[in-house]
């Protein structure tokens, strides 16, 4: 009986819903060059920051390590804790585990607070992507655990790719050992052109999304991911075009982080 | 499966044989095992298929069911599209680690990558036929695979099974009418037909890619790995390729190592070249799977012929 009893005190919305008419001129990204008025080939400047959450008064509640990461609209914030005790009490090697979220208001649409599958697979490919650069087995029995919030995205792929670099140095800030920094980066394919870097309305008007993380001093290949179809050679161009530019990010990564020391 | 113990010597065993070219049950580096494909096993699904990987009663097992149900069309959806979901469950049968929330992480990353092959234009189906009528009606296809048995190569067993339910899916007939009501106004109607022998089927599901997984072990890698190979490998690379032999999708798995570029390059060229021989294989296949369904008939979906081959 109580869904009958209607609210006085408020204004009630209307019970059907109509899309909005939308009066804006439909937005054509590659129409000439880009909206931002970069290259193709070039990536969104990057702001990097190590330390970004600790704290002063309690030494004990800080995260092992941290660091914020800027790249266009693209905010990020990554905490490190460990290597701390383990779940597994057997395990040879050590665990990295990930756990991304969006904040709700980190996208176009609302995000749900509840983890949904997207986020559970973004912390897949994260854990995928960064563990080959860890040396597990220095800490057996132990776990080092990623949280990564986006504060804001842009971009699906640009975004992992981002997260990707952040918890990067969010781990060099927690002195966890390591093999290699691994550097990430997007592009996507219009029409026969890759598009470094893409911002969503971009990505939005391509057909086909392609995401490498590269270790480039141990030259090693640490994830690819594509969505979408392509040729083959195009798969190949991407990918060195890839691997290219996750040299020039690594670049700036490595400049800041022994900047920081 | 990550519970599969491989002694140092063991693994030193397989890794030069596999950098040799031979492998433990003998076959080459890039032989798959015997699989078995079944399709319409399961009456009440609009397309259904299992299919194995292995030798009988020992090999990675997938079941998938495929059912179409009819969507109201909501603001903010596209306007002229239907949509392809996807769910891949793991049984606690296949492996003891499933058990209770144990396959979660295994469930949603093959949900998503069976979903980034499918769901957009890359899976060859258009999307656009299976809209009924523009922001009103459209067609859901629901793909439930469900993991049976786990024995290495999951990914492509997956995609053989869902390739497969795909291809025998058939969808009721809908009746599309416009009618005018007393104000001039016209409306669109539909009707779903009732009849069972009036269905057509999935346009587009022969152009439907398919996976080939590749485990690197050592220096070299190989093509449907066993469970012994998937324990001791460092990383694998799975490529979804059409019958065009344009790549569809590509994923790195595995978490203890990453590729040589030139590497990744060389899996693709083959990749390319595999999926084609195993399309034609798998055409071969499931053309007997569907002979043998029609003439089974009605027993096909009883109890006796589930267990049997498998």
């Amino acid at each position: 009986m109580a869904t009958n009893i209607q609210d006085r005190k408020r204004i009630n919305g209307p019970t059907r819903s109509v899309e909005p008419i939308s009066t804006a001129e439909p937005v054509e990204p590659f129409a000439s060059g880009r909206l931002d008025g970069r290259a193709l080939d070039q990536v969104r400047p990057i702001f990097m920051k190590t330390g970004s959450l600790d704290s002063q008064a309690s030494a004990q509640a800080a995260p092992s390590g941290s660091a914020y990461y800027e790249q266009g609209k693209i905010r990020i914030s990554c905490a490190v804790y460990g290597p701390r005790q383990g779940r597994k009490s057997n395990a040879k090697m050590g665990i990295f585990s990930c756990d991304f979220k969006y904040t709700p208001f980190s996208c176009s649409w609302r995000k749900s607070h509840i983890k949904s599958s997207d986020e559970k697979e973004i912390s897949l490919i994260l854990e995928q992507a960064v563990a080959p650069a860890i040396r597990l087995e220095l800490y057996p029995k132990a776990c080092v655990d990623a949280f990564i919030t986006v504060i804001e995205s842009d971009g699906k792929a640009a975004t992992i790719a981002a997260a990707i670099n952040c918890i990067s140095a969010a781990l060099v800030d927690a002195g966890i050992e390591l093999y290699d920094s691994v550097a990430a980066t997007s592009m996507a394919l219009n029409g026969t052109q890759w598009i470094s870097d893409c911002t969503q309305i971009e990505e939005d008007s391509t057909s086909c999304s392609l995401l490498v993380a590269r270790m480039p001093s141990a030259d090693e290949v640490a994830y690819i991911l594509q969505h979408g179809k392509t040729k083959i050679e195009q798969t190949e161009e991407g990918f060195q075009a890839c691997v290219n530019a996750c040299t020039k990010v690594y670049a700036v990564m490595c400049r800041y982080l022994q900047g920081s020391m | 499966m990550a519970s599969l113990l491989v002694s140092p010597a063991e693994q030193d065993y397989i890794t030069r044989g596999v950098e040799k070219g031979i492998r433990c049950d003998g076959r080459s580096n890039l032989d798959r095992r015997q699989v078995t494909l079944r399709t319409d096993m399961i009456s009440q699904a609009n397309g259904s298929a299992r299919c194995r990987t292995g030798d009988l009663g020992l090999g990675t097992d997938v079941l998938v069911g495929i059912k179409a149900e009819v969507n109201t069309w909501q603001p903010g959806e596209s306007e002229d599209q239907g949509s392809i979901v996807c769910s891949v469950e793991c049984s606690p049968s296949a492996a003891q680690e499933f058990e209770g929330r144990g396959a979660e992480d295994l469930n949603v990353e093959l949900t998503q990558l069976l979903d980034r092959i499918l769901n957009g234009p890359q899976s060859g189906i258009d999307l656009r036929n299976l809209c009924i009528i523009p922001k009103q009606a459209y067609w859901v296809i629901h793909i439930d695979a469900l993991v049976l048995d786990v024995k290495g190569s999951i990914v492509d067993t997956l995609m053989w099974a869902t390739r497969a339910a795909l291809l025998s899916t058939k969808l009721p007939r809908v009746v599309v009418e416009t009618i005018s009501d007393e104000n001039g106004d016209t409306q669109a109607e539909f009707d779903v037909v009732d009849d069972p022998e009036d269905v057509a089927p999935l346009e587009g599901a022969e152009n439907l890619p398919i996976t080939v997984t590749f485990n690197q072990i050592g220096k070299r890698y190989v093509l449907d790995a066993s469970e012994q190979e998937e324990a001791i490998t460092q990383a694998k690379l799975t490529v979804a390729v059409s019958p065009q032999r344009e790549i569809c999708a590509v994923q790195k798995g595995g978490v203890l190592r990453g590729f040589p570029p030139s590497l990744v390059s060389e899996i693709m060229q083959t990749a390319q070249r595999v999926s084609q021989e195993e399309l034609r294989q798998f055409d071969v296949l499931y053309a007997a799977a569907r002979a043998e369904a029609e003439r089974g008939g009605a027993e096909a979906s009883t109890g006796s012929t589930f267990l049997n081959q498998f």
